[in-house]
């Protein structure tokens, strides 16, 4: 007759009693499981009928249309509870004191589990009947077993004894109730059934308006039809249960096999019907970590439609948040109480939320770089998605507001450096216009946009300096400094630099922000450069320049290692680091500016030192002259095709006094178009090229001429007269050359000091001499140890042979090694690489 | 003559409201820059902050507009009258036993002890000798500088206070400074430059801040002690204090450079000097200092030639510099002519004189001066006027000489440290010797 029969066939002498209950339950279908839970005591005894039952209970959903069953959590855990007791008082009646013992145990901690419940309904009545009888079965055992003869096992036995301490034990916290229940056996669940009645009908009213609500909502519901939840089970949300629900999602959340999509089902339901603030913060706030839960996928970064969801609903968030001033979610809010009420603050008393809405932004922003990293930055995707951060601002800046409105220092902290973070790399229009948007979507309370970029910036960094912790501060200055030179403000950008003394501990800070710190000293080099410093601009370039590992140290893309030593798991962290392509800086026209810039100091030493070969080891840029070397021992030299042919041209027309030529070279590059302002630092670089021109012609050019006329070189080089006069006295001042002027018949005299052979080969030998004893001395310092050592080491011979051998075996290295001028650079490149290991 | 020069308003902040008094007054009098009725309205509200009645009144009397402000003067005089009584008593009981011969006889070097035995035998307290330094503070207030440096110099010798010690130096620098005592004065200084760098403040800032209340302060004394100019130039250059220049108060620079310029012995300091100005060039820029850069950076002696005419005037409505302004321009010349003469081999004296804003007498004169006071090897054509530069290029015997100067001493270290070696390694031998000897003598027995 009915869908129970089939499993309840077996066992005919219940069955009757059982189709009873049915026929009464199929009245209001829902509480069917609930009144058989209240059966279930009676048929404790028939464990398989029950566990049939179960089954049943998941067949009959899956394959029945008209009726469905609500399970709260209450019933399943209280299933849990039942299942464990009957199996327990099975297991005693035959004497299995062991599997007796694990049932009772597994009850127990069901019922823990459910102890919120239990602190609504109390505890369950079945369990403290079975309990109750329990103890007795157990003094019962006891009592035989010392009568009997034949002994229980060993392992049966120690079971039995530990349950009879673990009863007593447990059955004290439910004294009152024992009592009860010894008083009346029979009687004792029967009300139960009465209130349980009471319960569900009372409860069921909601759910009917609550299901109409749904219907609307989802519309391919038809009435009568619920969603179904995982493992085929109904699901219905309601005001009532969302909590449970929200505690299900909650406890399922980080387990193996937990459907993460269907959580964020469930959560994005749960939102639907939650109708006060403090349900939807908490919706939201366990709906956007669902979220951020199954962002990882095989691309490695959360999808996007994902992310912008989870934007939508942060952004949500703090629209409620911002409303309902009464509600805080703070990280060490305490731990609520289980029973799940709606909170509403009460006089004036903020109501706490465990949450962390910084996380939140952390994260967002995260995968949003993590997106631009794995996207091809030359698709229209990556702009596409580039689109997406300005809305990623305004959700960080009005977090920031909230944050601010609650004073959470670290977190604003943290927050402002986020925003700096998406700001400081921007030239001013790209600031103006994200600020711009924050005033069309947020409402002017929380943000007004800032008009001027540097003080935005300005304010930033000097909310870090003051409040942040100290990595904050040290990137907060970087990002500052940065910012100072990409606006051509150099001087103030190197005095930050100098007075943060950063360069010296720059080594010891983690890997990305040494990324930053290269990115800053760059930006100053290229600012120097525009502002027509070269020296300046070369003295900041040099050390990522002259390395040869651009790309690395400016995480822009990973260099090709020659000699294959990077693991995979280097490669993979040397990825995550790498920078989203918009934030790049043009390594090609960084290099172009560092060619340039060596050329112009690099070509006057070069020819200076013809003159005083003294001087011949003084070399600026090593790069610059390989790359020269190298173009010069070419056979033929075709036209110039790429930058770097460019330069060498030029230089090469420069050492040879034709600055013109050097000058159209170097303003056929193309790429000085991507500078701001590109004709002007044309110009610039053309009058520097005039001004080295006439020092390297004077230099290389000496000492074929007596006098040379400043008329004369003044047409030369196309230079007013001053500047050649200024030029050439520095020369003289700075005893570069060996000249004055003749002021009355102005010409440049030029002194010379043609020595005799015999004055010559003295000169050559002194030099020698002076070599020779260079060497001698080197020698003895690798084969001594450091001298200072020695008195320190004491009579111990001993050790003084070891230290020797010591200091012996590691003279060698050290001397090999580069000059101490790239102290820094060798320094910065080792600490890159030591984090490498 | 515009204002732009002026670092008057850039120095009040950093002095004290009674140092800031000789500024004004030299403003007033030369009739600089400003009305001089705003000036002495200036020092009317200035006056007001501190307790020098007097001055108040005749300030008072002097501006003739001040409505009638006499009541509250009076007023206050009643009032600092009776206080500076009865602080005066309180320090009286102390000074009475400092003053005794006994005690001062019995005072040793220890302050701890001494403090001691003047609660022993006297019945002093920490707070007694409080009094002193409240009641030198109180006479500073009201004016009278001398009894202040007296009572502050009492309070320092006794007290163990490291903070209102570092107090009563700044009050007895001032207090000497103001009363013109610049011997005494040059000796705080040094004092509290020592105090300053061995204090351990609580923050960098603080210190900065310190330190720039005393670059500032110690102009006074170091533009008018003799030895002040060899001071400025030593304690200016010192790493620390270049640093506060550059970071806050980069109109010092004026000073150093007329220091630096002035003073010939410290010629080889101004490589450093045309560094520092270079690097501030940005921030900070006077006649002064355009002046040095215009003649060791860019060689442009026309620009020099200008720079110094505006030198001149800065210099001479400078309040610090306007003592050295004549010796200022003298040297300013001979740096010229000095750097001239080094890149020219023929000069035209008609032009030179120019440069240096000079007649052509005068500067034929000046020049010939030049040619036997610094021993230039130059000659002059009376027939074309102009001197010509023997220009002195070494020798190839000098240069070898200098080159090979340094060999045999080098060579000599080289020996002595392959000696020292050797015996070194005989030692270790000898010992190692021994050594296996004795484990021999061991094992054998």
């Amino acid at each position: 007759m009915s869908r129970f029969f089939r499993a309840g066939e077996s066992d005919s002498d219940d069955s009757d009693d059982y189709s009873e209950e049915i026929s009464d339950s199929e009245i209001d279908s829902d509480d069917s499981d609930e009144s058989s839970d209240d059966d279930e005591p009676r048929n404790a005894t028939k464990p398989s009928l029950l566990s049939r039952l179960e089954k049943d209970y998941s067949d009959s959903d899956s394959d029945d249309d008209t009726v469905r069953v609500v399970r709260s959590a209450k019933d399943k855990r209280f299933e849990e509870i039942e299942q464990a007791v009957t199996l327990m008082a099975n297991k005693q009646k035959i004497n299995d004191w062991v599997s007796a013992q694990n049932e009772f145990d597994r009850a127990n901690k069901a019922l823990q589990k459910a102890a919120s419940i239990i602190a609504q309904t109390g505890v369950p009545k079945f369990y403290i009947k079975a309990v109750a009888e329990l103890e007795k079965e157990i003094q019962k055992a006891l009592a035989k077993e010392k009568t009997a003869t034949k002994k229980l096992n060993p392992s049966n036995a120690k079971a039995l004894n530990s349950m009879k301490q673990n009863i007593k034990k447990n059955n004290r916290q439910y004294e009152s109730q024992i009592q009860e229940y010894e008083k009346d056996p029979e009687n004792y669940d029967k009300e139960v059934e009465v209130v349980e009645k009471k319960k569900i009908t009372k409860v069921k009213k909601p759910v009917v308006s609550d299901s109409e609500d749904e219907s609307e909502a989802a519309e391919d519901e038809d009435d009568g039809f619920t969603p179904v939840g995982a493992g085929g089970k109904t699901v219905e949300f309601n005001q009532e249960n969302l909590f449970k629900k929200l505690r299900e999602v909650a406890e399922a959340r980080g387990k193996k096999n937990t459907n993460r999509e269907e959580q964020v089902r469930i959560l994005e339901r749960l939102l639907i019907v939650a109708n006060t603030p403090f349900q939807k913060i908490r919706v939201l706030l366990s709906l956007i970590s669902a979220q951020f839960d199954f962002a990882v996928g095989l691309s490695g970064y959360m999808s996007i439609p994902l992310w912008k969801s989870a934007e939508k609903y942060l952004n949500s968030l703090l629209v409620i948040l911002e409303a309902n001033s009464g509600y805080v979610v703070r990280e060490n809010a305490p731990e609520e109480d289980d029973n799940d009420k709606d909170r509403t603050p009460q006089n004036g008393e903020p109501v706490l939320i465990q949450g962390s809405v910084v996380a939140f932004i952390d994260r967002l922003d995260d995968e949003f770089t993590k997106s631009l990293q794995n996207i091809d930055p030359h698709t229209t995707d990556y702009v596409d998605r580039l689109k997406d951060e300005v809305g990623l601002y305004t959700v960080i800046v009005r977090s920031h507001a909230y944050f601010t409105r609650l004073e959470m220092t670290d977190a604003i902290s943290r927050t402002t450096m986020r925003r700096l973070e998406h700001l400081y790399f921007k030239p001013d229009v790209v600031i103006l216009a994200v600020e711009q948007t924050l005033a069309t979507t947020l409402p002017a309370l929380i943000a007004t946009p800032a008009l001027d970029s540097a003080n935005l910036i300005h304010d930033l960094c000097v909310y870090i300096y003051k409040n942040g912790a100290s990595l904050l501060r040290t990137r907060a200055m970087l990002c500052h400094i940065y910012h100072h030179a990409l606006h051509n403000r150099f001087f103030v950008a190197r005095d930050m630099l100098l007075m943060s003394h950063l360069q010296e501990t720059i080594h010891q800070a983690d890997v990305t922000t040494q990324i930053l710190h290269n990115r800053a000293m760059v930006q100053l080099g290229l600012c120097a450069f525009r502002s027509g410093m070269i020296k300046e601009a070369q003295g900041c370039l040099q050390d990522i320049s002259g390395t040869g590992r651009v790309k690395e140290l400016l995480a822009q893309g990973l260099q090709l290692q020659r000699n294959n030593a990077v693991s995979p798991e280097q490669e993979k962290l040397d990825r995550q680091r790498q920078l989203p392509f918009h934030m790049h800086i043009n390594l090609e026209l960084l290099e172009c500016v560092y060619l340039t810039c060596s050329m112009l100091l690099e070509i006057p030493t070069m020819a200076a030192a013809n003159l005083k070969p003294e001087n011949r080891k003084k070399v600026i840029s090593k790069p610059f002259r390989r790359m020269l070397d190298y173009n010069s021992r070419q056979v033929f030299a075709g036209p110039p095709e790429n930058t770097r042919d460019h330069i060498m041209g030029a230089a090469k027309a420069l050492s040879n006094g034709e600055w013109q030529q050097s000058v159209e070279l170097i303003n056929t590059i193309k790429i000085w178009e991507l500078m701001p302002n590109s004709d002007r630092i044309k110009e610039m670089l053309g009058q520097k090229i005039q001004e080295e021109g006439l020092r390297t012609y004077l230099f290389s050019n000496a000492s074929f001429y007596s006098s040379v006329g400043l008329e004369q070189l003044s047409k030369m080089f196309n230079l007013p007269k001053n500047t050649v006069v200024s030029i050439v006295s520095k020369m003289i001042w700075s005893e570069e050359l060996s000249a004055s002027i003749d002021q009355v018949s102005n010409v440049v005299v030029l002194h010379h000091v043609q020595p005799s052979q015999v004055q010559a080969l003295a000169l050559a030998f002194a030099e020698k001499a002076t070599g020779f004893v260079e060497s001698n001395e080197k020698l003895l310092e690798q084969k001594t140890p450091q001298q200072a050592d020695r008195p320190k080491k004491g009579p111990n011979t001993k050790d003084q042979v070891s230290g020797k051998q010591q200091q012996r075996t590691m003279g060698g290295q050290p001397r090999s090694g580069r000059g101490g001028r790239n102290q820094f650079n060798n320094g910065l490149g080792n600490s890159v690489k030591g984090n490498r290991k | 003559m515009s204002a732009q020069y002026d670092l008057t308003s850039k120095m009040i902040p950093f002095l004290d409201i009674h140092l800031v008094f000789p500024l004004l007054e030299f403003l007033e009098i030369n009739e600089l820059y400003y009305s001089p009725a705003s000036l002495l309205n200036a020092r009317y509200e200035l006056s007001l902050k501190t307790n020098m009645i007097d001055f108040i009144e005749k300030l008072n009397g002097d501006l003739k507009d001040a409505g009638e402000a006499p009541a509250a003067v009076e007023l206050k005089r009643e009032e600092i009258l009776e206080k500076l009584q009865a602080s005066q008593a309180e320090a009286q009981k102390v000074m009475d036993v400092i003053e005794n011969p006994d005690v001062i006889a019995a005072l040793r070097q220890d302050k701890l002890q001494n403090l001691q035995f003047l609660k022993d035998n006297y019945g002093m307290t920490p707070e007694m000798i409080q009094t002193l330094y409240k009641f030198g503070q109180f006479q500073y207030s009201c004016g009278n500088y001398g009894g202040a440096a007296d009572m502050l110099y009492h309070y320092r010798v006794l007290s163990t206070d490291d903070t209102l010690g570092l107090s009563a130096l700044w009050g007895k620098l001032a207090s000497e400074i103001l009363v013109g005592n610049w011997e005494v004065a040059f000796e705080a200084i040094q004092e509290l430059k020592e105090n300053i760098d061995k204090t351990h403040f609580a923050s960098p800032l603080h210190q900065l801040e310190q330190r720039t209340w005393f670059l500032h302060w110690s102009l006074f004394v170091f533009f008018n002690h003799p030895k002040g100019r060899d001071a400025v130039i030593d304690l200016f250059f010192q790493p620390a204090y270049i640093n506060t220049i550059q970071t806050s108060c980069p109109w010092i620079l004026r000073y150093l450079t007329a220091a630096v310029i002035t003073n010939k012995r410290r010629k080889n300091l101004l490589k450093d000097l045309v560094k520092v100005i270079e690097h501030e060039s940005y921030q900070y820029k006077d006649p002064v200092t355009e002046f040095v850069e215009a003649l060791y950076v860019n060689f442009d002696f026309e620009l020099a030639k200008k720079k110094l005419a505006e030198c001149e005037e800065v210099l001479e409505n400078d309040f610090f510099l306007v003592s050295i302004q004549e010796e200022f321009i003298q040297n300013a010349r001979c740096f010229i002519s000095e750097t001239y003469c080094r890149i020219h081999q023929k000069i035209d004296i008609a032009e030179l004189s120019q440069t240096l804003n000079m007649s052509k007498e005068e500067g034929e004169k000046w020049i010939v001066n030049l040619i036997r006071d610094t021993r230039v090897d130059a000659k002059i054509d009376y027939q074309e006027n102009t001197v010509l530069m023997n220009t002195n290029n070494t020798s190839v015997y000098q240069q070898i000489i200098e080159r090979t100067k340094g060999l045999s001493f080098r060579s000599q270290v080289l020996a002595t440290s392959i000696d020292k070696r050797e015996s070194a390694q005989a030692k270790v031998k000898a010992a190692m010797a021994q050594h296996q000897d004795k484990s021999h003598s061991n094992e054998s027995a």
